[in-house]
């Protein structure tokens, strides 16, 4: 009886509008009137004002400012779906997948996703950490050993991969050289210098097998995206970028036991829910963006999401299957987390949403209505996230 | 940097500190836990007892570790972490760093070296077995 009438969930959501502050190594003012920036230029985007938000979503490690204390800075009086999610890039994407939830349920009618943070000025989340930082609660089994940082763990990942499928050293450059070429023409990006696999070769070594430029950049800034219904967005400015997906979710991560083979891509776990959720298969993306703390984690979510057989991204890579002007899969065409900024995977959809509205300038794919956008994959908290957008 | 116990494991520290890698054992399903919970990873039961293991494992996987995370360990680096598998099950991956001025490869065996760091506090760290 009652199921008849339920109209939970009831519709799409698409993204709308999306905002950003600069990214640099000292924004010189406080996550909060970040946040405050990214969101009022997100919702501007999307044709919007402040008073429309019903909704604030974000995620972090206590380093943040908080959707309550946001909204009431703002105005928003009518508050009707909040989220502060604790932990870090794993959860990058479930954050927007819950929103877009919350919106399909008719919970809100207007919800803005953002991460703030001044992640080189204040609180490094490389490992050195702040006492004001929450950490996850296996970390009492990992200080005596001096292995705290997510370099370390994901380092200790490749490493078994290399043993495994002989992956090497260029390999993994070649990604990082990649996403600088990919940097270069991106007014956003921190970093503009090129980058030849010899510079890349010759960076100092943080946690072999990881060198400096295996590992992405610390920022200052903050991304906002605003999540509507996609019936509502046929009214607005742009393009919708429909949520055709979202998945997130996994197993267990390297010091719970169940994980005995680090070479397999955590991101496998939620693959198939993901494709299966957006109704399309891996031949149907047009271009990726893909959470890159590390060049390996590029590596390992290509065969995670599909793309090849373990062990087969080298030979891909040697193709320039992920080159932005003539690959089959263009991926971080904005240079990532690695050479743009790092605002925790949020800058990522933001550069999803540009591509397929085609706003993309020089950066501009050729191919752009179906992107796989994903979040760091289950290697340090067990989960990973990822949603497919495609343009309305 | 020394470990901030809770009441799930601070009998594993405990026992670092007094030399022994004890982990729990569970009495109904046989199956070994680690890190340290209230619950079994076998079956969810609570029927656990704190048992030492041998000690003993090979190297599934290692880094060299190049940077100091935090002050403690700048008169380390650099070190090499070894994620260790132990000889009791499959499933279960210990950290540590490897004191032993060796070339580490994979399946290199090796076995726990605890060190008391306070009186109820011990840190795990690994030395190669040469065999
Ligand atoms: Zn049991």
């Amino acid at each position: 009886m009652s199921e008849t009438r339920s109209r939970f969930p009831r519709r799409q959501a698409a993204i709308v509008g999306i905002g950003c502050t600069e990214f640099s190594r000292d924004s010189g003012v406080s996550t909060f009137k970040l946040a405050a920036r990214a969101v009022k230029a997100a919702v501007k985007d999307a044709g919007l004002r402040v008073r429309d938000i019903d909704g604030l979503a974000t995620f972090g490690v206590n380093d943040s400012i908080s959707p309550n204390v946001l909204a009431q800075a703002l105005g928003i009086e009518s508050m009707r779906y909040y989220v502060d999610q604790w932990l870090g890039g794993s959860v990058s994407l479930s954050v927007l997948g819950q929103a877009s939830l919350a919106v399909s349920a008719g919970v809100a009618e207007c919800v803005v996703c953002y991460r703030a943070l001044n992640g080189r000025s204040e609180i490094r989340l490389s490992g050195s950490s702040s006492s004001r930082m929450r950490p996850p609660w296996d970390m009492q089994f990992r200080v005596s050993a001096g292995y705290i940082a997510p370099a370390q763990e994901i380092a200790m990942a490749a490493r078994a991969h290399m043993l495994r499928y002989g992956t090497t050293s260029e390999d993994l450059g070649r990604i990082a050289v990649l996403s600088r070429h990919n940097a270069l023409d991106n007014e956003r990006a921190m970093m503009r210098q090129p980058m030849t696999m010899e510079d890349y070769l010759a960076s100092p070594w943080i946690v072999e097998p990881f060198r400096m430029f295996d590992c992405c950049l610390e920022t200052d800034g903050a991304v906002a995206v605003v999540v509507v219904s996609a019936e509502r967005a046929k009214d607005l400015p742009h393009r919708p970028v429909l949520i055709q997906g979202a998945a997130w979710g996994g197993g267990v991560n390297i010091v719970n036991n169940g994980r005995t083979d680090l070479a397999e891509s955590p991101a496998k776990l939620i693959a198939d829910r993901l494709y299966s959720a957006a109704g399309v298969g891996p031949a149907d993306i047009d271009f990726a963006e893909l959470y890159d703390c590390f060049t390996y984690s590029v590596l390992s979510q290509i065969e995670g999401y599909g793309f090849c057989e373990p062990g087969g991204v080298p030979a891909m890579l040697a193709k320039g299957a992920f080159d932005r002007a003539r690959g089959s899969l263009p991926i971080n065409t904005h240079g990532g987390l690695l050479s743009e900024g790092y605002i925790h995977g949020m800058n990522h959809v933001f550069e999803a949403v540009q591509q397929i509205r085609g706003q993309a300038a020089h950066r501009q794919v050729a191919r752009h209505d179906v992107a796989l956008v994903t979040g760091q994959l289950g290697y340090v908290s067990g989960y990973s996230s990822g949603v497919i957008l495609a343009g309305g | 940097m020394v470990p901030v116990p809770d009441r799930d494991s601070a009998r594993y520290w405990a026992a670092l500190a007094n030399g022994a890698l004890e982990l729990q054992h569970c009495r109904d399903c046989g199956h070994w836990t680690w890190p340290p919970r209230p619950v079994c990873s076998g079956c969810q039961g609570e029927n656990l007892a704190w048992e030492p293991v041998k000690g003993t494992g090979k190297v599934y996987s290692w880094v060299v570790n190049h940077r100091a995370y935090a002050p403690e360990f700048a008169a380390l680096v650099p070190y090499t972490i070894v994620l260790v598998r132990i000889d009791e099950q499959d499933d279960i991956l210990i950290p540590g760093r490897l004191l032993s001025a060796v070339e580490v490869y994979q399946d290199l065996r090796v076995r726990a070296a605890p060190e008391r760091l306070t009186d109820d506090i011990g840190d795990l760290n690994w030395v190669a077995l040469l065999e």
